[in-house]
């Protein structure tokens, strides 16, 4: 990052691109650039693509259900693709997230060697106080395993995840964050 | 409710029914009356055609590994004084798949297994069976059993599934505990901010010292998020680290400055400390402490290189190859070689703050960590 901005200051000055007259607007967004970058070794990136969503939902709170309950139904040959297609229909966060986890799944063995499930279902959602774009999720879920043992036995149990929304257009709400608690 | 465990003389009816079950049992027919006094108790438990996890129900499995501690029985007809509501406040009969934790006469230092939270669940293995129980009491305890150090009493329900003889609630043995892995999509796919309690050791005064699994009570911390290496060897666990990564650090711990011997400890139990350790059984040992790995697992350090997750972790790097492994813990390097840095020719088990070259190791972390 020093020889990026290296780089930058001497195009900036060998380059003959700071004019003595006019275009003082560009010159001083050019030099706080350079200032921010200097003291920070980070040079601005420009803005992230728009992220396209396959799908979307009427509300936050049916976003929110679409995605939590696709992400608790799950079964060791189809969490990988079912977490694909949750990443495709979030952002931000949670798209990353997701992103992760299909190709995580697609190579855990122990998950596909023990036939490991999930299923359950969303028992309640509701806004966190404060905030307009976070919710807390509350989930009852079982965990399964076809080929071990180690699950069984155990009962249904309450998870807890903070959901945050985002309104890409009226009527078209996605997931943009999620962060299971529990 | 707290109990005083075993302390109470059981009722005339009490020794009268437990009689009966004696006989009948030894008659071949003590599965039969046993669940007969299961319906009687729990008359108020699951109903037929109830979901899986219904209240009421109880799923034996097979025999789990675990630790092997002391257990004790409460409860039922020979054992009224204990009563059927737990310390929780839950209906015992409502809810037969119930442990209480021992080692004192309030929740704070009934701790006898770490302190487990309310409704933590347990596989019990006794013979050939196990079932999972949930924590929802607490008792005071007693002396070891069997040498064995007491920290969990069963409900007796609990414990006549798993076929302990009901000896008027008197019974007491040795069984084996471990924690379930942590269920719900979130912890299964590495991706909850809080992990389940780890199960601690239980006290080691009163129990066998070489099946001691280490205890978080006892792992120096250190603030932010890199474990520090202190005068003595050992490693202070970084406070902001999960449970996990503090668990490895204390079974880090445990074996600091054991001599290095190729092949040493391989083929015991890695919830036993060895006298010397080489590269591969000491990083399993180390994972076990987070439960990482079975008690069982045995493997040279070729086989770590398909353990967990490809790539680099944010907590714990492991780096294997079939000639050596080695890992980093919360920033520290855990090795059996090269101490002071590349090719100074130490041997000494334990934690490094220097990095050394990982070229030619295959880079795996544990998922979620």
């Amino acid at each position: 990052m020093r020889v990026l901005v290296a780089g930058i200051a001497c195009s900036l000055v060998l380059g003959g691109c700071l004019p003595l007259t006019g275009a003082r607007p560009a010159t001083n967004a050019q030099s706080s650039k350079l200032a921010q970058a200097q003291a920070t070794h980070e040079y601005p990136s420009p803005p992230p693509a728009r992220q396209n969503v396959a799908a979307a939902s009427a509300t936050a709170p049916q976003a929110i259900r679409a995605f939590a309950t696709a992400y608790i139904n799950w079964t060791a040959g189809t969490v990988a693709a079912d977490s694909r297609t949750l990443a495709s229909e979030s952002i931000g966060q949670a798209r990353s997230m997701m992103t992760l986890a299909a190709a995580q799944t697609a190579q855990d063995y122990e998950l596909q060697r023990g036939g490991i499930a999930n299923r359950g279902t969303v028992e309640a959602t509701a806004p966190l106080r404060g905030s307009r774009d976070r919710y807390v999720v509350i989930t009852r879920e079982l965990t399964t395993a076809t080929n071990t043992s180690a699950y069984q036995g155990l009962r249904p149990g309450w998870h807890l995840a903070i959901a945050t929304v985002t309104q890409l257009s009226p009527g078209r709400w996605v997931v943009s964050a999620w962060q299971p608690e529990s | 409710m707290l109990r005083k465990d075993r302390l109470g003389v059981p009722g005339r009816g009490a020794i009268a029914t437990a009689g009966v079950v004696a006989a009948t049992a030894s008659a071949g027919l003590g599965a039969a009356i046993l669940a007969l006094l299961i319906t009687a108790f729990g008359a108020r438990g699951g109903c037929s055609g109830a979901p899986v996890g219904a209240p009421g129900s109880i799923a034996l499995g097979a025999p789990g590994t675990g630790q092997l501690v002391g257990a004790t029985e409460y409860g039922g007809p020979g054992d009224p004084s204990s009563g059927t509501t737990g310390a929780s406040g839950a209906d015992l009969l409502e809810h037969p798949d119930s442990y209480a934790e021992l080692g004192g006469y309030t929740f704070q230092t009934a701790t006898a297994m770490g302190g487990l939270p309310y409704m933590t669940p347990l596989r019990v293995t006794w013979g050939d069976r196990s079932a999972i129980a949930y924590k929802r009491d607490f008792g005071f305890g007693g002396g070891p059993i069997a040498g064995l150090p007491r920290v969990i009493d069963l409900w007796w329900q609990f414990a006549v599934a798993l076929g302990v003889p009901y000896d008027s609630g008197l019974w007491s043995g040795a069984v084996r505990i471990e924690r379930p892995p942590d269920a719900g999509a979130g912890n299964v796919l590495g991706q909850a901010s809080v992990t389940g309690g780890m199960l601690s050791a239980p006290a080691s005064s009163a129990g066998d010292p070489g099946a001691c699994a280490p205890a978080l009570a006892g792992v120096p911390l250190t603030p932010g998020q890199r474990a520090r290496v202190l005068p003595d060897g050992r490693a202070a666990a970084p406070q902001d680290a999960p449970p996990a990564v503090r668990q490895i650090i204390a079974a880090g711990n445990q074996i600091v400055g054991k001599p290095y011997l190729y092949g040493g400890a391989h083929g015991l139990p890695l919830s036993q400390v060895a006298a010397a350790y080489d590269c591969s059984s000491s990083v399993e040992h180390l994972l076990y402490g987070a439960r990482l790995l079975p008690v069982s697992y045995d493997a040279p350090s070729g086989e770590l290189e398909s353990f967990g997750v490809p790539g680099l972790g944010r907590w714990i790097t492991i780096y294997a190859n079939p000639d050596h492994v080695f890992m980093y813990v919360a920033g520290l390097r855990w090795d059996t070689h090269d101490a002071a840095g590349a090719g100074d020719g130490s041997t000494g088990i334990g934690w490094h703050p220097l990095v050394r070259s990982s070229a030619g190791f295959v880079p795996r972390h544990p998922s979620g960590l």
